[in-house]
């Protein structure tokens, strides 16, 4: 990386005047697997179907006769054929291409989009591989560039093992090793641009390595783990590559049993809350039809989508947790999830915005915990990236956050997390709602600033501790209302990268101490000059190569 | 504005010291106990930092600048369809009301007259009650009378300025400053700048942006 002499151009790097058309350096633009087009018609053609037979299946029931049904389905394969038809034209129009600078991808067919993803500016790569994916060994690769939303870049669908090889390569690159991309093996990783670098882009760059030390020792590092996969496997080997998508490099942080996963969506109040409302929602508009108008299957129909969201909803909590890893790997922690539609995820924890815990009154028990995070970027509903650990022991929440979080500055943050989870909000001291109209909230609620991060810790069923860095705040906004100005109260809005959080009900003037504290924090705790002393997680030592912003 | 001084609201007894900023390098487990707040430390940087007070019943920011008055105006002529709309559902609601007899249809006129009448009534104060503070590390903007808001971005941490001239801010020499940051919360806007002001501070945000560049 930045020891090295600027990484050689290969001799037949193609020069931009002996390219045509193609774009300056002209990397080689490649095309996704050739049975991407059936995958992803076949959703279309789905919907149609579902669409007509749905809105009138009991006129088709009624009507049938050999020729309509004929003429149907002449006309259902016509469809079926020009969706296909456009797929593969849209397939042909897709090119993908790995660069020394980040990720390019050109699309479109009416109207051509060029998408590239500067290496500097990627915040996480995760390989997502659908059913029907699955069972053809692809999968699907996606970029989270940061950003509002829809701020990422799909590469659907290569073969499984390619998928992988890309991530590797995408990491190595964002990690600023514009040469590694070559063993990334995915492309003819032209190093273009090297000296083009912006300024900017320098300070990232020395910024990569934290110190340039501790860069040799961690591709030392990487070497022999990237050399360890390649040897022939044994047959269990093989069994357990595939079992954990790739997952079996790196200390292990986290690995969730199927009886754990399990035992806690049953402890879940929020869960068995949103499942019994579901399936007695069902159950009662069942009834009340039948009641009304009889039994029929239109109003089976009519509840169809209700009847899919229950499963949907109960199969995507079990989804995400299921066989769950994590590993630590070089770029960051590496996170393996899913039953059906497995994904598997980076997170760097210089990326990390926020951190949440969540911990269902239920979990104390056994103590379990669950801690989602913010990257800016990502926009993930549950069971994605953000959830880095969906259910996890004392144990496993200490390695995570002792490898994600950076350090709260207490004496023992473990301790004292654990306390915020289950000791009531008023033995906690801090800044609790004053007011004694927010009678639960004076009971629930409680934010403590302490010299790494500002936490705040609210919830009656489920506990939750909001870990917001000090030196991730982005924006402060004091709002007043006429209710506040009567109860004496003031709402401050803390927005990091991606998330707001809102302390709500502070006492007016501890709200405007708190206001000023958090706005020097934001001003001065994580300019560039000072990257030297920015925190890093505890157990992450010399830090990782994501930590560049 | 009445910049009453009261003492620290009553009540909040309870609210324990503000935690002061702790240098940029912080020493981990510094004395401090899990679970309390960082004691009061005096302020070690040179440059004091821009104070929100909520004496009395405002917001109150010290040494705010108000935007340009001409705002007022310009507020009034970019609302005037808005007003004629009101006007023309107020008419027809007591048309109709005569017309028909039922005297219950004219209260439908009460909604486009309420919106109307406190766009008309308010409008001075709310342009009166836009201020912002070029502070030594971050913009601050105050706006709102009644739900009032102090919004503070580093301006380390601006990603992009957008200046917005309308047609009618232009004709009053007006133009509209957006400031982004990275969060997802809403940009903080600041209407009704003089050109030349909205220009200055759009430099003046870039540049000290660059100056105090902090990471996401």
């Amino acid at each position: 990386m930045s020891e090295q002499p600027a990484p050689v151009e290969p001799p037949d790097a193609a020069r931009p005047s002996d390219s045509g058309d193609a774009p300056e350096q002209a990397p080689e633009h490649r095309r996704t697997h050739p049975i991407t087009p059936l995958i992803s018609g076949w959703k279309v053609i789905a919907g149609i179907l579902a669409v007509l037979t749905v809105q009138n299946i009991a006129a088709l029931v009624e009507n049938f006769t050999l020729s309509r049904a004929l003429i149907g389905l002449g006309v259902l394969a016509v469809v079926v054929l020009g969706t296909i038809a456009i797929s593969f034209l849209s397939w042909r129009a897709t090119t993908f291409a790995l660069t020394g600078d980040g990720v390019a991808k050109h699309s479109g067919l009416i109207s051509r989009t060029r998408q590239f993803a500067p290496r500097a500016r990627i915040e996480s790569v995760s390989v997502e591989r659908p059913l029907l994916a699955r069972l053809l060994g692809l999968a699907k690769v996606r970029i989270e560039v940061a950003g509002g939303s829809e701020s990422h870049l799909d590469i659907a669908y290569v073969r499984s093992e390619e998928a992988e090889r890309l991530r590797r390569g995408i990491l190595q690159v964002a990690a600023g090793g514009g040469a590694s991309a070559r063993d990334g093996g995915t492309s003819t990783a032209t190093v273009p641009g090297e000296d083009r670098a912006t300024a900017e882009d320098a300070t990232v760059r020395e910024g990569c390595g934290t110190d340039g030390r501790s860069a040799p020792g961690r591709d030392a590092e990487a070497a022999p783990t990237r050399g360890d996969a390649e040897p022939a496997p044994t047959r269990r080997d093989t069994l357990r590559e595939i079992l954990h998508d790739g997952v079996t490099e790196g200390e292990l942080i986290a690995e969730i049993p199927t009886e754990r996963l399990v035992r806690s969506l049953l402890r879940d109040p929020e869960f068995l809350i949103g499942a019994a409302v579901t399936v007695l929602g069902v159950g009662a508009a069942i009834i009340a039809g039948a009641i009304a108008d009889g039994f029929s299957p239109a109003l089976l129909v009519g509840l169809l989508p209700a009847l899919i969201a229950l499963p949907r909803f109960v199969f995507g909590r079990v989804e995400a947790g299921w066989g769950f890893v994590s590993r630590l790997t070089d770029s960051g922690l590496r996170m393996r999830r899913g039953l059906a539609n497995t994904r598997s995820d980076n997170i760097a924890s210089g990326r990390i915005q926020r951190l949440d815990l969540r911990r269902p009154l239920l979990w104390r028990g056994p103590g379990w915990t669950a801690v989602q995070v913010t990257v800016a970027g990502i926009e993930d509903t549950e069971g994605g990236a953000e959830s880095v650990l969906p259910v996890g022991t004392r144990e496993e929440v200490a390695r995570t956050l002792g490898h994600l979080a950076p350090p709260l500055g207490s004496e023992d943050d473990l301790a004292l997390l654990e306390r915020f989870l289950t000791r009531p909000a008023r033995e906690i001291e801090g800044y609790h709602p004053p007011s004694p109209v927010q009678w639960i909230a004076r009971r629930t609620e409680v934010t403590v600033t302490l010299p790494g991060a500002v936490l705040h810790r609210s919830g009656i069923l489920a506990k939750r501790v909001q870990i917001i860095p000090r030196d991730r705040i982005q924006e402060l906004r004091l709002a007043d209302g006429p209710l506040n100005k009567r109860l004496g109260l003031l709402d401050l809005h803390v927005a990091v990268g991606g998330h707001t959080v809102t302390l709500g009900g502070l006492a007016r003037p501890g709200a405007c101490a708190l206001q000023a504290v958090l706005a020097r924090d934001a001003a001065r705790r994580r300019r560039y000059t000072e990257r030297a002393s920015w925190p890093t997680p505890v157990l992450a030592g010399t830090g990782t190569p994501e930590q560049i912003r | 504005m009445d910049p009453m001084t009261l003492p620290p609201d009553p009540s909040s007894p309870a609210t324990p010291a503000p935690a002061d900023a702790v240098s940029p390098t912080p020493a981990p487990g510094d004395g401090t106990k899990p679970g309390t707040a960082v004691p009061p430390a005096t302020a070690p940087e040179e440059a004091p930092p821009v104070l929100v007070r909520a004496d009395g019943r405002r917001l109150h920011v010290e040494g705010l600048r108000a935007v340009s008055p001409l705002l007022i105006r310009a507020r009034y002529l970019a609302g005037i369809p808005g007003y004629l709309i009101a006007l023309l559902a107020v008419a027809g609601a007591i048309v109709a009301a005569v017309l028909t007899g039922w005297w219950w249809l004219g209260l439908t006129a009460l909604l486009p007259a309420i919106l109307a009448g406190q766009g008309l009534a308010l409008t001075p104060r709310r342009v009166r009650a836009i201020g912002y503070l070029e502070g030594p590390e971050e913009l601050v903007v105050a706006s709102g009378v009644m739900f009032r808001s102090v919004e503070t971005v580093p301006y380390g941490r601006v990603q992009s300025v957008t200046i917005d001239e309308g047609p009618v801010d232009r004709r009053f020499g007006l133009a509209q400053l957006t400031v982004t940051t990275a969060s997802d919360g809403a940009d903080v806007t600041l209407p009704g700048l003089p050109r030349d002001e909205a220009e200055r501070l759009r430099v003046m945000l870039t540049e000290r942006g660059v100056e105090l560049m902090a990471a996401l």
